[in-house]
């Protein structure tokens, strides 16, 4: 039953890539509105502890999911609430909820250690029509149309123009007669979803368990993933997916047995990840929205 | 507030807990076990056990849970002190001497990390024994435990080779350290004692719980065509439902409750029961003859045989107690010659490897497919 090597990579590509995806997704519409959040793992820590915990509670995998957004919702408006409304610096408390996202995600998953819950169910089609290779779930299929969504979401509408707005200058977005906090917590919101059912997409269809600290720093590749998407939801579709397909790829060529180190294979990842930032960074400055990480303290 | 106030609520306060007080000691007494019963209610011996992970882990930490609870069993008067997800760092070292306040006087600290803690908590307090799970460090109150487990490995690869289809066998390593290569060249060799065809494909994740890896890892092994999949990682939950998902054959290992997470495609796999060592040690220090040593034992003492899944013919599980119990009575499948992956003859004829050179491996037997660094 072995598959075509080329197959099984990309359908794994996919898998792998798909809780990358959601958790870029989440940061970069952060980002748009002007707002790093290096808590990102800890979102993703939330989320998927709380999508375990609640799937292992109601018997339902999709409960689990909309438990996970909601949580990771919660979580990132109280980062909203500490740098938009208090304005710390939010490199600082971002990694203040990083250290926050682990501590409570264990306190959510403890008890649901070794519990035995439904994994996201396979979706009928096989993939490229090769009946061995794993079925994709409800959120492997989702990923792609959320980032199509968001990009008509953020380029597209006048809710996206003012959120760019506030990203670049959030001056401009108030003399608009917008209200750029307002925007940035609506931003934070959606991305704490969005990040968290990125890690939920880790434990309830993928590892089927909850660990502490599972996410194993897939949040912090994902933050470099909006630089390498350029901070458009369009890009990040790719850049999630050469990220999957590297873990994807090694593990394949493992498998494969080829006569490559582990040691070496093992790192490619982030190898890329590096890489990438060294190729692709000099677009930090063309790309970035240019009020990226300051706070708004309202106009004279 | 001024203090008149704060008195009468406190008075107030009393009050209303003292007559709470007596309906809850009347049913505490009515709780309380007959005369008879007292003196074995007595506690004998308080026991501290700290874990590196969860004890519902499916893995490591629960083999070493079961072990405790089977000595609290045996031991009537047993207490029993535990702490979960102890880091091995300084804290762990905290954490036990929380335990020792409490009364503990043996301490089982079950992750390698955790070995210089607790020796350091030897020196400190000799009238309190220690036990290490996989260290080496000796003191007149601190030894240390381990299952031999590589040789046990031997039956498992008889059982993986029994059911292979395809020939391919899957083995997902955390870190390729040297026993874990024992183990996998042990259980290629038993593979190959029954199925010259067999091969295993090794996939190292590169640490000991990465789960979402881990299912990645089980996913490539079986698109590239494995059907008998297997791990050495701390819980091999996240593999074992891989495979049942796929619906491909899983072994097993650290714990045999593992095998409630693959009802369909579970074919057996090796549990740590360290129980009667555990119950040995307790007794020991009871008796106040407590001796430190560096105990590794294999299959039939602290490493056991799980239970077949319903899929595993009668004739395979024949063949598999009988390379079991063939381990058991001393046999090593590490008795030359044995060929590494590359041809070159690794154990001469004649020559067999135990013991500390079970640690040493840094080459794959024949019929391993990879590298091992």
């Amino acid at each position: 039953m072995s598959t075509s090597f080329a197959a099984a990579v990309l359908t794994n590509s996919v898998l792998s890539g798909t809780s990358l995806l959601y958790a870029t997704l989440g940061e970069l519409v952060g980002e748009r509105a002007g707002i790093v959040n290096l808590g990102l793992e800890g979102i993703m820590l939330i989320g998927a502890s709380a999508g375990f915990a609640a799937a292992a509670v109601t018997d339902d995998p999709y409960l689990g999911v909309l438990a996970a957004g909601i949580a990771g919702t919660a979580a990132n408006l109280l980062f909203g609430y500490v740098v938009i409304v208090r304005r710390a610096n939010q490199l600082a408390a971002g990694l203040t909820l990083m250290f926050f996202g682990l501590g409570a995600s264990a306190l959510i998953g403890r008890p649901f250690v070794g519990a035995i819950v439904p994994g996201l169910p396979g979706l009928g089609m096989s993939v490229l029509g090769i009946e061995s290779l794993g079925e994709f779930d409800l959120l492997v299929w989702l990923a792609a149309p959320v980032a199509v969504l968001l990009w008509c979401l953020i380029f597209r509408t006048s809710w996206g123009l003012g959120l760019r707005a506030t990203g670049e200058d959030p001056t401009v977005a108030f003399a608009s007669g917008r209200s750029p906090e307002v925007l940035r917590f609506q931003a934070l919101a959606l991305g704490g979803f969005l990040g968290a059912i990125g890690g939920a997409h880790l434990s309830l269809a993928l590892a089927l368990t909850w660990d502490e600290g599972m996410t194993a720093g897939r949040g912090f590749i994902a933050i470099a993933l909006v630089i390498f998407a350029r901070w458009n939801p369009l890009w990040a579709v790719p850049a999630a997916l050469v990220f999957g397909g590297a873990e994807a790829l090694q593990l394949q060529l493992q498998a494969r047995g080829t006569a490559v180190s582990p040691f070496l294979m093992t790192m490619i990842p982030y190898l890329l990840t590096l890489l990438i930032l060294v190729f692709w960074g000099w677009n930090r400055r063309s790309a970035a929205p240019a009020s990226l990480g300051r706070s708004f303290y309202g106009v004279e | 507030m001024p203090p008149g106030t704060m008195r009468s609520r406190t008075m107030r306060f009393s009050t209303m807990r003292l007559r709470l007080l007596i309906p809850v000691s009347l049913l505490l007494l009515a709780a309380l076990p007959p005369a008879g019963q007292m003196a074995s209610a007595q506690t004998t011996l308080t026991v501290g056990a700290i874990y590196v992970g969860s004890v519902n882990d499916y893995g490591y930490n629960r083999a070493m849970k079961d072990g405790l609870e089977a000595m609290k069993a045996a031991i009537p008067g047993t207490k029993l002190l535990q702490a979960e997800n102890v880091p091995e760092t300084a804290e762990s070292e905290r954490v036990m001497e929380g335990m020792i306040q409490q009364g503990a006087k043996l301490i089982f600290a079950t992750s390698f990390g955790h070995q210089q803690f607790a020796f350091n908590l030897a020196q400190k307090h000799p009238d309190v024994f220690f036990e290490h799970a996989g260290g080496w460090m000796q003191a007149p109150n601190f030894g240390n435990f381990f299952g031999a487990t590589q040789a046990a490995w031997y039956p498992m690869g008889v059982a993986a080779g029994k059911m292979t289809k395809s020939n391919t066998l899957g083995f997902v390593a955390g870190v390729p350290i040297g026993y874990v290569i024992g183990n996998i060249n042990a259980f290629a060799l038993g593979a190959r004692s029954v199925n010259p065809k067999a091969e295993v494909r090794v996939v190292v994740t590169g640490g000991w719980s990465d789960k979402a890896k881990e299912a990645a890892a089980a996913n490539a092994l079986i698109d590239q065509g494995a059907d008998v999949v297997t791990m050495h990682v701390d819980s091999p939950a996240t593999v074992i439902q891989t495979a049942e998902r796929r619906g491909v054959y899983s072994i097993g290992f650290q714990s045999i409750a593992a095998r409630q997470l693959a009802p369909k495609f579970w074919v057996t796999g090796l549990g740590f029961t360290w129980g009667p060592f555990m119950t040995a040690t307790a007794k020991s220090v009871i008796a106040g003859a407590f001796k430190p040593g560096m105990v590794r034992e294999g299959l039939g003492e602290m490493i056991t045989v799980a239970p077949f899944g319903p899929a595993v013919p009668a004739a395979t599980r024949a063949l598999v107690t009988a390379a079991a119990d063939k381990v058991e009575k001393g046999y090593n499948p590490f008795t030359g010659p044995v060929t590494d992956n590359t041809g070159v003859v690794r154990i001469k004829e004649g020559e067999s490897w135990g013991g500390d050179k079970m640690g040493s491996f840094d080459w794959y037997v024949e019929g391993v497919i990879g590298k091992p660094k």
